[in-house]
C-alpha cells in the first residue's frame, strides 16, 4: 500500500486545557513504514498528541491528518486501520483478560486468532484472570496483545513498555521489529531512550508541546559531540584551539575531549602525529541528546 | 539485635495499631459525605415537628384527621403503626422517625464501604497497610467514624426534639433508636465490605439488606395482626417498636445494641480470615475467550449493566408484588372532607383507598426506577473517568454508537420494569376482586409517570454531553423527587413546591383524569435533552 501523503501529518497543532498549553504549535510527520520514536519528558504533550490523533481531543488550532483522513471527523473508519495501546491501561474489573482482548479486537473490526494465541504465549499472559487482579505489567500485556493481534496499518503505542520486566521488554522489541519488517507504521512514544534507540529509525523530540528535533538517528547524531579518550606519550594540548573541540582535559598521558562532528577530521589529523597508543570514541547516546534538549540551557 | 527488634515490636504492634490515624484519615476524606447526610437526615425531625400544628389542628377537626391517618392502611404500610398522633413528639416519630432510621441505614452502609472496601479496591489502603498500621485499624477507623456520625445524628435529634418542647424521655428514646439503627447498619456495611473484592457488590448487598428490612416491616404493619411479629425481625422497625413518646419500651433498644455489636465483631473476624484486596471467596478465573456476541460497545454496556439490572429489577418487582399483596384487604370508606383532602395530597385524590394506595406506591416506586436508570447512564461517566471509554473509542466505535450503547438500555429496561410494576402492583387485588380492568388502569398510571424517568435521563445525558462537570445535577433532581414524593405531602409543602419534580406535573392515574399535555411536553423535552447530549458528546473532548 502506498500513501501519497504521510501516515501522520501534523502541523501547527495547538491544544489548551484551561490555562495549560499542552500543545503549542506542534509539527510531526511520520511516513509509511517508519518506526517513529516520539520522545519527550513527562508532560511534554506526547499523550495529548496521540489523543488528538485518535479523535478523542479536538485541537484548538492547526491541522492533523491521519492515514489520509481527518482524525476527528473520520474516527471510526480510521480506527479500523490502527491499534492503540494507552500509557496507563485501565481494565474492566469483572472481565477476564481474554474477554477484553476479544472485545477490543472485534470492536476494531476483527482479530487474528492464531496471532492472538501466539502473542498470549510469547508474553506469558494468563487470559483467564479478571481485570482487577492483573498487575500493572500484566494490564499492559493485555492491551499489547489486543492491539498487536489486529491486522492494522498503524500502531499508536503510548509508552508501551512501562511496567514490563526486561524479559518482556525484549519480547516486545522482537514483536515490534517483526511488525516493522511486515511494513507496519509505528508511532512509539517514550521517555525510555534505549527502547527508542534500538527500535526506531526516525525520532521526533518534543518539549513543552513543540517539536524541537526530528530526523533519523544518524541525522540527530550529526548535531552532537563525540567523546574521545586518547592515551599518548605526549597528549596534543593544541586540540583545545581547534574550533568545535570542547572540554579538553589532560591528566598525565590521558586526554579526553568532546568533539563536534564537523571537527572530527581535523582532530584525527592532529592525533595521527602525536604517538597515540590507544583511542576510543563514544558516540552520543540518546540520553545525552535528550539531556541537552531538556536541561533548559541549550 | 533480637532484643532490639523485640523491643521495637513490643511497642504498639497489635491489630488495632494506628486506629486513631485511620479514623482521622477517613474523617478527612469523607467529612462532607457524613456532614451532609447527618444534617439532611436530622433536618426532617425539626421540620416535621414545627409543621405539626399546620397538619393536625388543636380541635375536633384535628382529632378527626389524626384518627383518619391512623386508620389509613396506606400510611400504616408506608410508615408503620401510629401510637400517638395527638402530640408533636408521637406524630413526628411516626411521620419521619422510622423513615430517618431507615435512611440512616443507607448512610451507614454507603459510608462504611466508602472508607473500607472502596479504598481497598482502588489500591489506596495498600500503602497505608505497609505503614505501622494494624490489620484491623482501617476497618476500626471506618466503623468508629460511622458510629460517631450515628451518635452525632442522635445528639442533634435529641437536642432539637427537647428544644421544640417534646418530652425528654420520648426525645431520648427516638434519638437513641435512630442512632442505634444507624449503628446496626454500620455493622451491616462493615460485614458486606468483607464479602467481595468489589465495592459495588458490597454496596448492592448492603442496600438490599436495608430494602429487605423496609419491605419486611411494611408487610408486618400493612397486613393486619397475623404477621405483626415479622416487624421484630426488621432492624428499621426497632426504633418505632421502642415506642418513643408512647410509654417508652427502653428494653427494645437492647436489640439494635446487641445486633450492632455482633455484626461489628463478625466483620472483624471475617477480615482476619481474608487476604488484603480479596473477598472471602478466592477470585474465580474467567473465560479465556470472549463469547461470540461479545464484540461491541453495546455488548460491553449490557455486560456492565447486567449485575445492577438483576439486583434492581428483582428488588423493584419484589417490592411491587409484596406491596400489591397488602392492597386486597383495603375497603372503600366514606371520608370526611378533611380526610379526603389529606388523601388527595397523599394519593392524588382517590376516594377509593385501594386506588389511593396504588397511586402512592407508584409515586415512590417511580423515583426508585429513576435512580436505577440514572445509575445505568452513570456507567458512561465512570468509564470515561477510568480511561476505559478511551480504549473503546479508539476502536471503530463512533461517539453516538458508544453513548447510545449505554443510553438505550437505560431508557428501555427501566421503562419495561415500570410497566411490570404497573401490572404486578394491582395483580393480586384485581384477581381477588375479579376486577381485571383495575390492572389496566394502574398500568396506565405507571406508564403516565414514565416521561418523568425519561426527563431525569435526559438531564443526565445532556449533562454528560454538554457539561460533564455538572454530573451531580441529575442526582440532585432525583434526591429532591425522593424527598417530595416520600414526605413532601404531609410535611406541608405547598402545592406549587410539590410540582417541582419531574413527576409532579404528570397526571396521577387512575386517581386523576389523563392529562396529555404534561405527558407529551415532558416526553418531548426529555427527547430534546437526550438529543442535545448526543450533539454535545460528538463535539467535546473525551478523557
Amino acid at each position: 500500500m502506498r500513501y501519497v501523503s504521510a501516515v501522520i501529518d501534523i502541523s501547527g497543532l495547538v491544544k489548551t486545557f484551561g490555562p495549560t498549553r499542552a500543545l503549542d504549535g506542534l509539527d510531526l510527520r511520520v511516513e509509511a513504514g517508519q518506526v517513529h520514536g516520539f520522545l519527550g519528558p513527562n508532560g511534554s504533550g506526547k499523550s495529548t498528541t496521540i489523543r488528538v490523533l485518535l479523535g478523542l481531543l479536538r485541537p484548538d488550532a492547526g491541522t492533523a491528518r491521519l492515514l489520509g483522513g481527518d482524525p476527528w471527523a473520520d474516527a471510526p473508519a480510521l480506527h479500523r486501520r490502527l491499534a492503540y495501546v494507552p500509557g496507563d491501561v485501565s481494565l474492566w474489573p469483572n472481565l477476564s483478560g481474554g474477554e477484553i482482548i476479544d472485545l477490543l479486537g472485534r470492536a476494531r473490526g476483527g482479530l487474528d486468532g492464531p496471532r492472538r494465541a501466539e502473542l498470549i504465549d510469547r508474553f506469558e499472559l494468563d487470559p483467564t484472570k479478571k481485570g482487577r487482579s492483573y498487575s500493572k505489567g500484566n494490564r499492559q500485556k493485555v492491551a499489547l496483545v489486543a492491539a498487536l493481534s489486529s491486522d492494522v496499518e498503524l500502531l499508536l503505542l503510548d509508552e508501551p513498555t512501562s511496567g514490563l520486566d526486561p524479559l518482556m521488554e525484549r519480547v516486545f522489541n522482537q514483536v515490534v521489529a517483526a511488525e516493522r519488517d511486515r511494513g507496519r507504521t509505528v508511532l512509539l512514544s517514550s521517555h525510555i531512550l534505549s527502547e527508542v534507540e534500538s527500535l526506531c529509525d526516525h525520532v521526533s523530540i518534543i518539549r513543552a508541546g513543540k517539536l524541537v528535533e526530528s530526523g533519523t538517528l544518524a541525522d540527530l547524531r550529526h548535531l552532537t559531540r563525540t567523546l574521545i579518550n586518547v592515551e599518548s606519550d605526549s597528549p596534543p594540548r593544541q586540540l583545545a584551539e581547534v574550533p568545535g573541540v570542547h572540554e579538553v582535559q589532560v591528566t598525565g598521558r590521558l586526554l579526553t575531549a568532546q568533539v563536534d562532528a564537523t571537527a572530527m577530521g581535523e582532530v584525527l589529523g592532529i592525533l595521527a602525529g602525536s604517538g597515540v597508543r590507544s583511542f576510543t570514541a563514544t558516540p552520543p547516546t540518546l540520553e545525552e541528546l535528550f539531556l541537552r534538549h531538556y536541561d533548559g540551557t541549550s | 539485635m533480637t532484643a532490639v527488634l523485640g523491643a521495637d515490636l513490643g511497642r504498639g504492634s497489635g491489630p488495632l495499631t494506628g486506629v486513631g490515624l485511620a479514623f482521622r484519615r477517613a474523617l478527612r476524606a469523607d467529612r462532607w459525605f457524613w456532614l451532609i447526610w447527618v444534617l439532611v437526615l436530622w433536618s426532617f425531625i425539626p421540620a416535621t415537628a414545627t409543621a405539626y400544628r399546620s397538619t393536625i389542628s388543636d380541635d375536633a377537626a384535628g382529632r378527626e384527621v389524626a384518627a383518619g391517618l391512623a386508620a389509613n392502611p396506606t400510611m400504616r404500610a408506608m410508615l408503620g403503626p401510629p401510637y400517638d398522633l395527638l402530640h408533636v413528639g408521637g406524630f413526628t416519630m411516626w411521620r419521619v422517625g422510622g423513615f430517618v432510621a431507615m435512611i440512616s441505614g443507607v448512610m451507614a452502609v454507603l459510608g462504611v464501604i466508602r472508607a473500607t472496601r472502596a479504598e481497598e479496591e482502588a489500591g489506596r489502603t495498600e500503602l497505608l497497610r505497609s505503614a505501622a498500621i494494624g490489620r484491623h485499624a482501617l476497618l476500626a477507623g471506618a466503623v468508629g467514624l460511622g458510629l460517631a456520625a450515628s451518635g452525632v445524628l442522635g445528639l442533634l435529634i435529641a437536642a432539637s426534639a427537647v428544644g421544640l418542647g417534646t418530652p425528654v424521655a420520648g426525645s431520648l428514646c427516638m434519638a437513641l433508636g435512630i442512632a442505634l439503627t444507624a449503628a446496626v447498619f454500620v455493622g451491616v456495611g462493615a460485614v458486606t465490605a468483607q464479602l467481595s473484592a468489589s465495592a459495588r457488590t458490597a454496596r448492592g448487598v448492603g442496600l438490599s439488606v436495608v430494602g429487605a428490612a423496609y419491605l419486611l416491616r411494611a408487610v408486618a404493619d400493612g397486613s393486619g395482626t397475623s404477621v405483626r411479629w415479622l416487624g421484630w425481625l426488621s432492624p428499621v422497625e426497632w426504633a418505632p417498636l421502642a415506642r418513643p413518646y408512647a410509654a417508652e419500651r427502653w428494653w427494645v433498644l437492647l436489640l439494635p445494641l446487641v445486633v450492632a455489636a455482633g455484626l461489628i465483631a463478625l466483620a472483624f473476624s471475617l477480615e482476619a480470615r481474608r487476604d488484603h484486596g480479596a473477598g472471602l471467596r478466592a477470585a474465580r478465573p474467567g473465560p479465556a475467550r470472549g463469547g461470540e456476541a461479545f464484540d461491541s460497545a453495546d455488548a460491553l454496556a449490557w455486560r456492565l449493566a447486567r449485575p445492577g439490572m438483576i439486583g434492581w429489577g428483582v428488588g423493584l418487582i419484589a417490592f411491587a408484588v409484596v406491596m400489591g399483596s397488602l392492597a386486597d384487604v383495603f375497603e372503600t370508606v366514606a371520608d370526611s372532607p378533611e380526610l379526603a383532602e389529606r388523601f388527595r395530597r397523599m394519593g392524588a385524590g382517590a376516594a377509593d383507598l385501594r386506588l389511593a394506595f396504588f397511586v402512592a406506591m407508584l409515586g415512590i416506586l417511580v423515583v426508585l426506577v429513576a435512580i436505577w436508570a440514572l445509575q445505568l447512564v452513570e456507567h458512561i461517566r465512570k468509564e470515561e473517568e477510568s480511561g476505559r471509554a478511551e480504549a473503546v473509542l479508539a476502536t471503530a466505535t463512533s461517539r453516538p454508537r458508544y453513548l447510545g450503547a449505554h443510553v438505550i438500555p437505560a431508557v428501555v429496561v427501566p421503562t419495561l420494569v415500570l410497566a411490570a410494576i404497573g401490572v404486578l402492583l394491582p395483580l393480586q387485588s384485581g384477581i381477588a376482586t375479579k376486577d381485571v380492568g383495575l390492572i389496566g388502569r394502574v398500568l396506565g398510571g405507571a406508564l403516565a409517570l414514565a416521561p418523568g424517568v425519561w426527563l431525569v435521563l435526559g438531564v443526565a445525558v445532556a449533562v454528560h454531553g454538554l457539561a460533564p462537570q455538572l454530573a451531580l445535577l441529575p442526582w440532585v433532581v432525583v434526591g429532591w423527587s425522593l424527598v417530595v414524593n416520600w414526605i413532601g405531602g404531609v410535611l406541608g409543602f405547598s402545592e406549587s413546591l410539590l410540582k417541582t419534580t419531574p413527576f409532579g406535573l404528570l397526571p396521577r392515574l387512575p386517581a386523576e383524569p389523563m392529562a396529555w399535555t404534561p405527558v407529551i411536553v415532558e416526553s418531548v423535552v426529555a427527547g430534546l435533552l437526550i438529543a442535545a447530549g448526543f450533539w454535545g458528546y460528538q463535539r467535546r473532548d473525551v478523557g
